[in-house]
């Protein structure tokens, strides 16, 4: 019998990992990736809690939508920021931006 | 033990590999394939949790559309080949020496486990409400659709205008510049 609680274990799991890993890599491909991790784990809460609190209505996912929709737009910008990045610098290495202006 | 714990432990199983794998592979392009079996992954515990549209929508949106894009961008630049600090050692070592980050030290790994100890801590606190076994909602794409055309239509419009200047700033970030 699966509870609330497991799916609660399994996301938090994965945003554990997601944070970890866009705070310790330095690619900012894999830090884009990582983001997507934490995303997905929160959307996986508001399907469970949608499945086990209100089960009679739709909101959660709702919400799991729009997250999505955020999602998808984060990936778009970011990933043009980062071919930019490539193809201005040759360089993904987040440690090599600090500066706002050249 | 019955078919939906067999699924859903097998699942978990697979996602927090998958997870495990796009922190610590050494490849870029392996990270990006270990994602969007994550994403699957998702889908099938989507599924489980009689979220069927959704399962839909995220193998559509993020296996379909986010994975791929990541493979183009990577394709398309040299940016598989720049990996930087990445491409060192096995992912096991990896994750042994590697808890220490380049950037901030040990910050990174102490951070993800006092982050997992505080949800720990707020979900064995908090008290729920659980609706008792209701069956389930699916098929719930009539149901999502008409919330999401009354009850929810100004954040529905405004999520569309998001995604439309997102799309539209992704053109103009990528396009070449002109020399003036």
């Amino acid at each position: 019998m699966i509870t609330l609680t497991h799916y609660l274990v399994v996301a938090a799991i994965l945003f554990a990992l997601g944070l970890y890993g866009a705070l310790m890599r330095t690619n900012a491909i894999r830090i884009l990736m990582s983001i997507e991790l934490m995303l997905n784990a929160v959307n996986l809460n508001l399907v469970a809690f949608s499945r086990y609190i209100t089960p009679d209505t739709a909101r959660g996912q709702i919400f799991t939508i729009f997250v999505l929709t955020v999602a998808a737009s984060e990936a778009a910008v970011g990933l043009a920021i980062i071919l930019q990045l490539a193809r201005r610098w040759t360089e993904i290495d987040v440690r090599k931006f600090n500066r706002l202006k050249w | 033990m019955t078919f939906e714990a067999t699924a859903f432990y097998i699942l978990a199983v697979i996602l927090i590999w998958a997870a495990l794998k796009v922190v610590t592979s050494g490849n870029v392009t392996h990270a990006v394939f270990a994602l969007g079996l994550a994403f699957v992954a998702v889908a099938g515990l989507f599924l489980l949790a009689g979220a069927d549209f959704l399962a839909a929508a995220q193998v559509l949106i993020y296996v379909g559309a986010v994975t791929t894009m990541i493979v183009f961008a990577i394709m398309l630049s040299n940016i598989g080949e720049m990996d930087g600090d990445d491409a060192r050692s096995t992912a096991w070592r990896r994750l042994g020496e590697g808890l220490l980050s380049p950037r901030l030290g040990p910050a990174p790994v102490i951070t993800a486990a006092a982050f997992a100890v505080f949800l720990y801590t707020v979900y064995s606190q908090a008290s729920w409400t659980l609706a008792g076994r209701a069956e389930r909602l699916a098929p719930t794409t009539a149901s999502i659709g008409e919330e999401l055309f009354t009850t929810f239509v100004v954040p529905f419009e405004i999520a569309s205008v998001v995604l439309l200047v997102a799309l539209v700033g992704a053109i103009v970030l990528t396009q070449k510049e002109e020399r003036s």
